[in-house]
Parts: structure tokens; C-alpha cells; sequence
């Protein structure tokens, strides 16, 4: 009933579900490419360089040739035609093989980096992407959104001064505060800090400090530091870091009366039949799943105890404030909780 | 004056901004904390709680039942089981009884009205053969099955015992990238697909609430049991030997279920990662302590609230359809009718999928209602093969009671054991009736998400059709 026969037929059937799905992969099929390939315009190589050459200035380190060709991923012979032009366009300068940002360019390098934070600080709160998704996303953004737009987002947000990764974001009038803080890896033994900011790039070193569970606001305590490595206690767990990942991690020194860090508990440790009472919500939790469990009575101060588990493992139900509530388990690795200080008193626990 | 009002204001607002830097990214949630935290203090001093120890103390032990490792499972089976035994065993009757009413008597009656009053043949079989007729056998055969299921399920809703069944299956659609309660918009997926996608509104993190109402479609529905049952009972039944017959072919229809709820995984799965990564999520699951349902309360919200929206919405699109069936049938261009034309040029294409073009119509013209599919195809068979003597005649769809009479018609119109095995894929994947279209774009507010939910399955299903039909040449012949 068929004229062609069916072997032939499934191979080409077999070949066209390739083709679709080779061309609809996300970020890497055909209209992932062509979509970046549209975004990644000369105007935005532009745009890149600026806020690369903003970055430097901020941080008060020199900015020359290579690292910008480096940092743009593009030749050499690219980046000094970039270069000319930017000059040529009087938004930069250029002073001893070393460039700098002219009084027009920075606003607009300030502005650049004002819709990137902004949207970073979307991404983190308002959708379900992933730490490792937000900068490459909002790489892509920075270059399509009017400042207007970027102001609207910014005050359905609140008005935001923080993106994500710890860095202020510049006021709409082009504000920034002066920098702050130090490289973690410039710390001494036994200094306490707090992590002002997370370096997200390059991406690897990014990956695996997330990994580790660092945030900005973490406190930590350097336990050793040698040429090769920097340990340091965060949340009470021993961490290890090579000096180059972590001068990705900048800190603020916190005066020496300042509490020892201690490490927490996590609510997932919490056995059937135990009682707590919870420290806080790590900020890895963050925009909706953050307000459900503050709305839910998961605030400090709260008994919690384990009822039930789920026929299938995970979820496990917990009472809080006298209802029955059920969190995955990798939610409940996010809460912190102080076993020693549940009370065994009645009254709360009806609460 | 205004104008240094104005600056004045900027420099207040940017200094307020500058000095929020110096508070720290942490400020925020800080506050919101201490501002609970000083309200659970406060009512801890002062508020006494009357205790509610001997009730949840009952809860819990219920709880420790429901969901245990080993009983937890069946329990559920079993209660689901029985939802659904006593669903179709109890629809039969009246089923039969309102076809008989609308249909066999009530369409007759109509005719012979339309007649006396000299009607025009036209109008009389666009108003009473199409539009009737299909708004008929709509409520005929979906109000009975919906009146029974949705109150069966409400009440478990109501009891509490459905929350219980998200939080042990929640660990399956976690991994799969959704909510537990999805295995509640699942299963009321089995009785209208319509209603589960609005039973989804349950799930209030949006990105697992979208992902539980694309693939609701998933679940096979009220409306395609009985073509599965009737496909599966003539050609699989019919292709095993007669003592096998009855097992094999409700295996194979339980088979079709099982496939729908893998698929229905795997597509979740899938949109997690792709399409709907970027949602927002957040999840939680509350676990109400148990009460004594409010029975009468139940009845009427499921029947109004869910029976009775469904069917209205139902019928409204049926009308219409049902006068597109009739015309396309009637309306020639040429020798042929417009359905004739569509099968022709259709038939070479839908035959790579091992399907045909009658299969393919129908579907496009049954939109409103699975339910009206098997009828639709019969008539259509009759009509392009040109058999004479069987059926009511051009665009009137019929059910005939011998399934023997039936399956002589579909072999008549070329049907093997491919095609039947084809249909019953087709059938589980294929776009959902337009009441659920419907519904989904309601519900969703986009009609972005509508699309996709609309075309995906098509999609799958030509795939699959593709792959079973070319593999099956390969293999059998």
C-alpha cells in the first residue's frame, strides 16, 4: 500500500526529526545561533567593550589591548579596530597603551551596566533560571532594552541596588558608590569577613564557587592561607580554594567582636518526630520560593518538626504554626534551623 | 520655584538611593524577618491556643497509613480504581438511555416535524442533521460518565485524601520537573481534560501549573475510552485467538493509558528544561487535617462548577461543528463532495502515517468532542467508499449497536490491524477537543502557550504514527 519502501522511508522520517531538532536545540540549535548571531551586532561588541573598560576603572586596574581582546573573545586586529572606532566616536581614550573612558562614554558604559544588573537581579528573582544562566541572558539583554524600559523593570522590582551577584547597580542618574571591599585571597589567617560580591566570570570559576554554596552577605572565617590554597570555614563548612578562584570573591573585613560564623543546621537533617526552631532561609532561596516559606510562618524564631514522609522518600510534611506542610527536600536545604534552642514547650508548639 | 522644588526632590530621592547601598544587599529580607519574628514572639506571649492535639493526633495516624512506604501505593490505586470502575460501570445506563431519548427517537421526531412544516431538505439537515445531532450525541455520551466522576472526585477532594496523593507522588513529577499535584490534574485528565486543565489552578508556582495544564492532554480522556475500547476489541481482539480476545484487547487499551502517562512525564520533563525553563517556580504542599465531606455542597459545586461548565462549553462548539460536518458532506464541487475531495487528495499523505484520510477529516471536523470521532469516521467511511443501505445518509452520523456490523464497514473502508493500531495512537496524541483549546486559553491568558499545547500533540502523534507505521512495513511485511 506503500510505494516507497519503508526502510528507505524511516531513514528519511529519521533525517527530518534530526533536522527539526538539530534546528529548534536550546542554545545551541540553528535558531538558538541565528538569534544570538542577531544580537551580537557590531553595536554590541561596541557596547561590550565600554563596559569592560567601565569595569577596570571601577576595580582601579589598567586596561590594555589584550585583555580587552581577551575579554571580548575576538583577535587582536579586531579589538584595536574596535578601539579606533570608539575613539573615533570620542568615548574613549587613549594614554600610554592604556585606555580610558572619556566624560561621554561613561554614562554610557554606566548605563549598559545599569540594564545588565537590572535584569540579572530579574532573572535571580522573578523566573526560575539558574545562577550559571543569568549573566549569559543578560548579556544578551543589555544590548535590546531602552533605559526606560530597564527603569520600568527596575521599579517593579522595587528599585533594586544589588544585582544578584553582590554588585550595586548604578541609579538611573548614573550613581555608583565607590568600590569596596578586597579579594578573599588577600585576607590573613583567622580575619572574619563578609562576601560583598561574586566575580561571574569567567564561567568555570563562577561554577564552582556556586558550588560550594557561596553567597554574597555569607560570613566566613579564614582558617589557613599559603601560596597554593585558601581554606576558609562559610556556614560552618571547611572550604578550599586555589588564590586565583578566590580573588574571584571580594570581602569586606568585619570588626573582631563580630560573632564566630557557625554553622547551621539544615532543616532537611531534621529526623520524623524532631523539633527546631528556625535560624533563617539561606539567600540562595530567592524571589517567589522565598515569600511562599516567609508566608508559610518559615521565619526566625519559628518551631518546625518533622511529621511525615512521603511514601516515596521526599517530600517530607513539617508543622509550622499548627499546619501541615509538605517541603522537597532540596528546599529544605535551604533553611537553617537550631535544634539545641526548640523549646519542648507546649505552648509553642500548638502555635 | 517649581523648579528647584523639583531638583530639590531628585537630590532627596538619589541620596536615598546612595545611602541603600550602604545598608547592604540583605536589608530588605532582614526587615521583613524581624517584623515576623517580633509578631510570632508577641503572639506566643500572648495568644493561648486551645489545643487541637486529639484531632491532628487522629490526622496523623490516618496520615501514617495513607502514606507509608508499602501501603501508600496501593491505597491509592485501589481508591482511583474504584473512582473510575464505578464511573463507567454507572455511566452505561444512562448513557444509553439518553441516546435513546436525543437520538434514536428525539432525531426521527424532529425530521418528521421538520417535514411537516416544509422545511427545505438544506436547512432541515443543516439545523437538525448536523447541528442537533452532534449537540446530542455530545450530552448523550459525555454527561453521564462527567455527572459520576466529578463528584466522586470532589468528594476525595474534599475528605482531604487527594493532598496526600500529591505528597507521595510528588518525588515521580519532581524529577520529571513538576508538582505533585499534577498527579491530581493527571487524573482528572481521565475524566475530561477540560476540567483537569482547570483543576490545575491547584498549583500556584506558575511554570509547574503551565507544564501540568500542556500536558493534560496526556491523559486519556472520557471521550476516547469508548473508540479505544471499540478499535481495540474488533482489530486486536480480532488478531489473537478468540479465548485471548477479551484480555488482549483491554490490555491493550490499559496500554494506551499507561503510554499517555509516560508521555505525559516525559513532556514534562522535557518543557521543564526547554520552553518553560525560565518560569518562575516555587513549591509547597499543604496537607489539610481530614474532614467528613459536606456531601450535598459537593454534588452541586461539581455539577454546576464543573459538569454543567463543561458540557456548556462543550455544546456550544458542537453546534457549529456539527453544521460544518454536515455541510462538507453535502456540498459538492463536481461529482464529489467537499469530504470526498479532502479524503482523495489526503489519502496518499495520511497513508505514510498508516492512517487514512477519513481518519484525518474526522479529527479535523470532530474537533469539539472526541466523543463524536467514531460516528463522524463511520458516516465518512460510508460515504467515500459508497456503500449502500448502511447508515442514515450524507453527513448524519451513526453508531451502529453490532460491533460486528461496524467492523465491516471499517474493513470495507480498508482498515487493518496497522490502521486500527495507528487510530489508537492518533487518538491518545493528537490536539485536545476545543473545549479544552478553549479552556487552556482561558485559564493560561496566552496564546502562546494555547498554540503549543494545541500542536505539540499533533506533532507526537504523526511522529509516532510515522515510526510505528514504516517500522511495522518493515518488520511484518
Amino acid at each position: 500500500m506503500n510505494s516507497t519502501h519503508p526502510g528507505a522511508s524511516l531513514l528519511i522520517g529519521v533525517a527530518i526529526l534530526a533536522v527539526l531538532l538539530w534546528a529548534l536545540w536550546p542554545k545551541r540549535g540553528l535558531l538558538a545561533l541565528l538569534n544570538r548571531a542577531r544580537m551580537n551586532t557590531r553595536r554590541a561588541l561596541l557596547e561590550d567593550a565600554l563596559k569592560f573598560l567601565f569595569d577596570c576603572e571601577y576595580k582601579g586596574v589598567s586596561c590594555g589591548l589584550n585583555s580587552i581582546a581577551g575579554n571580548l573573545n575576538i583577535s587582536a586586529d579586531k579589538a584595536a579596530h574596535l578601539l579606533n572606532r570608539l575613539r573615533a566616536m570620542g568615548l574613549i581614550r587613549m594614554e600610554e597603551q592604556e585606555f580610558f573612558l572619556t566624560d561621554t562614554g561613561r554614562p554610557y558604559a554606566l548605563r549598559i551596566v545599569r540594564v545588565h544588573r537590572i535584569w540579572e537581579r530579574y532573572l535571580a528573582d522573578e523566573t526560575g533560571m539558574g545562577p550559571m544562566e543569568w549573566h549569559g541572558e543578560a548579556d544578551l539583554q543589555e544590548h535590546n532594552m531602552s533605559a526606560e524600559a530597564a527603569d520600568e523593570l527596575a521599579a517593579r522590582m522595587g528599585n533594586p541596588v544589588f544585582d544578584p551577584h553582590g554588585d550595586p547597580i548604578p541609579s538611573a542618574r548614573g550613581e555608583l558608590p565607590a568600590h569596596r571591599g578586597r579579594a578573599l585571597s588577600t585576607l590573613r589567617e583567622g580575619d572574619i569577613a563578609q562576601i560583598l560580591h561574586i566575580e561571574d566570570e569567567p564561567h568555570t570559576i563562577y561554577e564552582q564557587l556556586t558550588a560550594l554554596g557561596l553567597y554574597p552577605g555569607m560570613q566566613v572565617y579564614v582558617m589557613d592561607i599559603t601560596e597554593g590554597k585558601v581554606s576558609f570555614a562559610a556556614n560552618g563548612e571547611e572550604c578550599v580554594l586555589t588564590p586565583l578562584f578566590a580573588s574571584s570573591v571580594t570581602v569586606e573585613l568585619l570588626p573582631e567582636r563580630a560573632p564566630l560564623p557557625q554553622k547551621y543546621e539544615l532543616l532537611s537533617s531534621l529526623k520524623l518526630g524532631e523539633k527546631a526552631e528556625v535560624v533563617g532561609i539561606s539567600p540562595n532561596c530567592r524571589g517567589q520560593q522565598r515569600r511562599r516559606l516567609m508566608d508559610l510562618g518559615v521565619v526566625p524564631g519559628t518551631i518546625i518538626s518533622a511529621e511525615l514522609r512521603s511514601a516515596s522518600n521526599d517530600p517530607v510534611a513539617y508543622r509550622i504554626m499548627g499546619a501541615t506542610i509538605a517541603i522537597r527536600k532540596d528546599q529544605a536545604s535551604l533553611i537553617f534551623i537550631n535544634k539545641k534552642e526548640a523549646l519542648p514547650n507546649e505552648q509553642t508548639s500548638g502555635l | 520655584m517649581e523648579k528647584t522644588q523639583q531638583t530639590q526632590r531628585e537630590d532627596i530621592l538619589s541620596l536615598a538611593n546612595n545611602l541603600r547601598w550602604d545598608l547592604g544587599m540583605d536589608f530588605h529580607d532582614t526587615i521583613i524577618e524581624s517584623i515576623y519574628e517580633d509578631a510570632s514572639k508577641i503572639a506566643r506571649k500572648t495568644a493561648r491556643l486551645e489545643s487541637d492535639k486529639p484531632a491532628y493526633s487522629l490526622d496523623l495516624k490516618i496520615d501514617r497509613w495513607v502514606t507509608s512506604r508499602w501501603l501508600g501505593f496501593p491505597i491509592m490505586f485501589l481508591l482511583l480504581a474504584l473512582v473510575f470502575w464505578i464511573t463507567v460501570s454507572g455511566a452505561n445506563y444512562p448513557s444509553g438511555l439518553l441516546a435513546k431519548l436525543l437520538i434514536d427517537m428525539g432525531h426521527p421526531a424532529l425530521k418528521s416535524l421538520a417535514a411537516a412544516a416544509g422545511l427545505p431538505w438544506w436547512l432541515d439537515g443543516l439545523l437538525i442533521d448536523g447541528a442537533y445531532l452532534s449537540m446530542a450525541w455530545v450530552i448523550a455520551v459525555m454527561l453521564p460518565p462527567m455527572a459520576i466522576f466529578f463528584p466522586l472526585f470532589t468528594l476525595l477532594e474534599d475528605l482531604g485524601y487527594l493532598p496526600r496523593v500529591a505528597f507521595n507522588m510528588d518525588n515521580l513529577f519532581r524529577k520529571a520537573g513538576a508538582h505533585g499535584k499534577q498527579a491530581l490534574t493527571l487524573s482528572m485528565g481521565f475524566g475530561c481534560n477540560a476540567a483537569g486543565v482547570i483543576a490545575a489552578r491547584v498549583i500556584d508556582s506558575p511554570r509547574e501549573r503551565l507544564i501540568a495544564i500542556i500536558t493534560n492532554n496526556f491523559s486519556l480522556c472520557n471521550g476516547r475510552w469508548p473508540t479505544q475500547i471499540l478499535i481495540a476489541t474488533i482489530f486486536i481482539g480480532g488478531a489473537v485467538p478468540a479465548h485471548w480476545a477479551g484480555l488482549v484487547s483491554a490490555g491493550a487499551v490499559v496500554g494506551i493509558a499507561v503510554l499517555g502517562i509516560l508521555f505525559s512525564l516525559v513532556v514534562s520533563w522535557g518543557l521543564s528544561r526547554t520552553v518553560l525553563k525560565g518560569e518562575a517556580s516555587a513549591f509547597s504542599l499543604e496537607l489539610p487535617p481530614y474532614r467528613p465531606p459536606r456531601i450535598l455542597q459537593t454534588l452541586y459545586t461539581s455539577l454546576i462548577d464543573r459538569t454543567i461548565f463543561v458540557l456548556w462549553r462543550a455544546v456550544v462548539f458542537a453546534v457549529p461543528a456539527g453544521m460544518v460536518i454536515w455541510l462538507v458532506a453535502n456540498v459538492h464541487i463536481g461529482e464529489l463532495s467537499l469530504a470526498e475531495h479532502f479524503i482523495r487528495i489526503t489519502n496518499p499523505f495520511t497513508l505514510i502515517f498508516g492512517l487514512n484520510g477519513v481518519i484525518l477529516l474526522a479529527y479535523v471536523i470532530a474537533i469539539p468532542a472526541n466523543e463524536i470521532v467514531i460516528p463522524t469516521i463511520l458516516m465518512l467511511t460510508v460515504l467515500s467508499a459508497g456503500m449502500a443501505g448502511v447508515g442514515e445518509g450524507a453527513g448524519v452520523m451513526f453508531e451502529l449497536d453490532s460491533v460486528a456490523d461496524t467492523e465491516n464497514i471499517l474493513r470495507g473502508g480498508g482498515w487493518t490491524l496497522l490502521t486500527a493500531i495507528n487510530l489508537m495512537l492518533f487518538s491518545l496524541l493528537h490536539n485536545p477537543c476545543s473545549t479544552t483549546i478553549y479552556t487552556i486559553y482561558k485559564e493560561t491568558n496566552s496564546a502562546k502557550w494555547t498554540l503549543v499545547a494545541t500542536f505539540l500533540p499533533i506533532v507526537l502523534g504523526l511522529v509516532v504514527c510515522f515510526f510505528t507505521t514504516q517500522l511495522w512495513l518493515l518488520l511484518v511485511n
